[in-house]
């Protein structure tokens, strides 16, 4: 009957439709065995390749997904139930997109028991676990520890016959290397100059507050922004940045205008996480043989001489499949010597774990690096890793600092002034506006809350 | 030979279905699921707190809020004011009858809006980057002096936006005017002429008013358009700017609907936009309806 009731036209639509559905209907997901391991970076999918091959039982399915891509997955899988993988590499940032609901919402399992009946909580840095834990649960292995030095042109510094041992605090760093910067064409704008800091750049702000002890959150997880140290550090990069005193400049990484000005000396002193040292390397191999490794310059003396800044957390979702062969595999991974061999090798990362800091590989020297055992230089700042309290505000407090800084800056400026002691006021009165956005913001967030202690 | 003897009844109903089902499954519901959600804190779908009306509430009371709708309105009051004249002026010389080549200047003030705002912004990025831009190395072989670095994205935020989205849009809108202004009758306009009405007089009394419907409509496009802005400050700046300059309203309630995980105030920001447009929407209604 329905073929002689409807036209040619109508039929075929109707005809089509029918057996697309029929055929989409039928279709069946293929679902691999073994472990599905999502991960966003390049360079450790290559890295673990190897062990990927190695694992037959289960075997691991190794999935590389666009950092952004592998965040909406991710969300989606945790608040909606959609598919999830049985391990995931979850950088920073994107890791505080899921601590911000209760306690409970959080997709990760908790891995502090096992940890602790394994006894692997003694055997990592302690101050890697900071940023993936949240009120006493431990959501994740790190990965790293991600430990700061100072890189420098050792060319042009060393031809000046400047010994960087000399230089113990911040207040030595600018009296020492001042001389340095340069004006070449005599325009009256310097084009070399000390450090790479600008208000823009939140590597630079973060990892010099930490340095000192600061944090935009205090050990509670409630907003800190106006702490004393915070002031005291933004009205220090304000002197460094402004009028007569400035000594910092704009240098964008994995950029072509800031590796040029790395290469023309534009700069001299690098912010330089492990993982940095690695990505030089490869995006300015022209300063190969001309670099080389400071620690950062203390605060005050004899203090702490490294800071850090990002870092990824292995995590088991807690709607996994295989948890338990899911857990085996990520110590075999992350705890044994030959990943972080390769870590370190192909991308200079050193490992959190201590066990692994023996290690031979650590104390070969890079030419790259004039030679220095950079792997050795940065472990022996690892027990001085700053603790970071991880928290689901963390990139509005990243911005609201630069906000601070940049309105800071401005202000010194237009009342003339670049002193640390005389942009102070100017500081606090940002940050006591900043700490004021922040609490407002969370006070709103009713699944929170921020007095509770972490261990 | 009418439908009702040729096709059952039930034809029409069943081909229009799967749009219906489609468009009721995912605008209907979400539209109608919004306003519940948007008296609520949530995570997800699954984990949610009954907050009655703070979430609006506390929008009004966010300064980050206000500085949204700051920078939108005067994005928007500038695309308005700055596109469509510069707009309407290009397509007025194309409608020129000495012009040549009118299809191809046709296409290439078009084709910026074949590209996309993604592409726009990091061609301005590479534009107005801060030593090795386009724009600063060449004002640094015409002004003898200027600076190495000159930070056009942080000082001047606003402006980039405003020129960025002028590349792209008024070629766009030029097309509806040049449209509009080809089909005035020659004859009134010669009969204006003849008349004696100058160049100002004709553009007044004869070309605005025959092509008032076509602007009114352009208007309205370009300030829809420009109040939902998102992609191009979010990628020619990586998100808000400094200070927050580059924030919009659709970037407001992205950041907290996605990047916060709060739907629930998020909701409520798209609830205040989207009953902002309305008015928008009415005003110009009855606007036009007067003109007709």
């Amino acid at each position: 009957m329905l073929p002689h009731s409807l036209s040619p036209g109508s039929f075929t639509i109707l005809t089509l439709a029918v057996v697309s559905s029929f055929f989409i209907f039928l279709r069946d997901d293929p679902q691999e065995e073994g472990l599905e391991f999502w991960m966003f970076a390049k360079n450790h999918y290559v890295m673990y390749q190897e062990e990927f091959e190695k694992a037959k039982d289960p075997k691991v399915n190794g999935d590389l997904i666009a950092y952004g891509a592998m965040e909406r997955r991710l969300l989606s899988g945790v608040l909606s139930d959609t598919p999830v993988p049985d391990l995931v590499e979850v950088q920073l940032t994107m890791a505080s997109r899921f601590f911000s609901g209760p306690i409970e919402a959080v997709g990760f399992t908790d891995l502090r028991p096992l940890l602790e009946a394994e006894g692997l909580d003694k055997r990592i840095n302690p101050a890697s676990f900071s940023p993936w834990t949240r009120e006493g649960r431990i959501f994740g292995l790190p990965h790293d520890m991600h430990p700061v030095m100072l890189g420098y042109r050792a060319d042009i510094v060393e031809a000046a016959g400047i010994d960087v041992n000399e230089i113990e605090t911040w207040e030595d760093f600018v009296r020492i290397l001042t001389p340095l910067m340069r004006d070449f064409d005599g325009d009256g704008t310097l084009d070399r100059y000390l450090l790479d800091l600008w208000e823009t750049d939140y590597f630079g702000i973060e990892m010099l507050l930490l340095q000192a002890g600061g944090w935009y959150f205090d050990r509670t997880g409630a907003p800190a922004m106006n702490s004393d140290i915070n002031i005291k550090v933004l009205a220090t990069m304000v002197h460094w940045t402004t009028g007569p005193s400035r000594i910092g400049v704009n240098v964008p990484r994995f950029d072509a205008e800031g590796n040029r000005m790395r290469l023309e000396g534009g700069v001299i002193f690098q912010f330089m996480p492990d993982w940095y040292a690695g990505v030089m390397q490869q995006d300015v191999p022209g300063l190969a043989g001309k670099m080389k490794m400071m620690p950062l310059p203390a605060w005050e003396p004899g203090g702490r001489r490294t800071s850090c800044t990002g870092g990824t957390m292995l995590s088991i979702p807690r709607r996994a499949a295989k948890p338990e062969a899911a857990w085996e595999f990520a110590k075999k991974l992350y705890l044994g010597t030959e990943v972080a061999e390769k870590l370190y090798q192909q991308a200079m990362i050193v490992s959190p774990v201590i066990d692994n800091w023996d290690e031979d590989f650590y104390d070969e020297p890079i030419p790259y690096y004039s030679g220095q055992p950079v792997g050795r230089l940065y472990l022996e700042l690892a027990p001085e890793i700053p603790q970071r309290v991880p928290s689901a505000f963390m990139v509005m407090a990243q911005q609201s600092m630069i906000n601070a800084f940049i309105r800071t800056r401005r202000n010194a400026r237009e009342a003339g002034v670049h002193e640390v002691e005389d942009v102070l006021d100017l500081a606090r009165a940002e940050l006591d506006a900043a700490q004021t956005l922040i609490e407002n913001k969370m006070r709103r967030n009713t699944f929170l809350n921020p007095m509770e202690e972490q261990p | 030979m009418s439908l009702s003897r040729t096709h059952p009844s039930w034809v029409p109903y069943f081909f229009i279905a799967p749009f219906l089902i489609i468009f009721s499954v995912f605008m209907v519901y979400p539209l109608l699921n919004s306003i519940s959600l948007s008296a609520f804190q949530s995570y997800g779908p699954q984990f949610s707190t009954f907050v009655g009306l703070d979430n609006f509430k506390n929008v009004f009371q966010d300064p980050d809020f206000w500085t949204a709708v700051k920078n939108t309105l005067i994005y928007s009051c500038a695309s308005v004011m700055i596109q469509l004249p510069l707009a309407l002026g290009l397509a007025m010389l194309l409608n020129r009858p000495d012009v040549k080549a009118k299809g191809f200047f046709r296409l290439i003030f078009f084709s910026p809006a074949l590209v996309g705002l993604v592409f726009v912004a990091i061609l301005f990025g590479l534009l107005l980057g801060a030593r090795d831009g386009l724009v600063n190395e060449t004002l640094r072989h015409v002004i003898p002096g200027f600076p190495a670095e000159f930070f056009w994205l942080q000082r001047y935020v606003m402006p980039a936006l405003i020129l960025a989205s002028l590349w792209i849009y008024v070629g766009f809108n030029m097309v509806y005017f040049l449209a509009a202004l080809q089909s005035i009758n020659r004859d009134q306009i010669e009969a204006a002429m003849i008349d004696g009405a100058n160049a100002l007089q004709r553009f007044v009394h004869v070309i605005l008013p025959a092509i008032k419907p076509v602007a009114g409509f352009v208007v309205l496009l370009s300030i829809i358009g420009s109040l939902q802005l998102f992609e191009l400050p979010f990628i020619l700046l990586g998100g808000a700017g400094p200070e927050n300059r580059g924030l919009t309203l659709v970037m407001y309630l992205y950041q907290n609907g996605f990047e916060q995980n709060d739907l629930g105030y998020a909701s409520a920001i798209g609830w205040i936009l989207a009953i902002f447009l309305m008015g928008i929407a009415i005003v110009h209604r009855r606007l036009t309806r007067e003109e007709l």
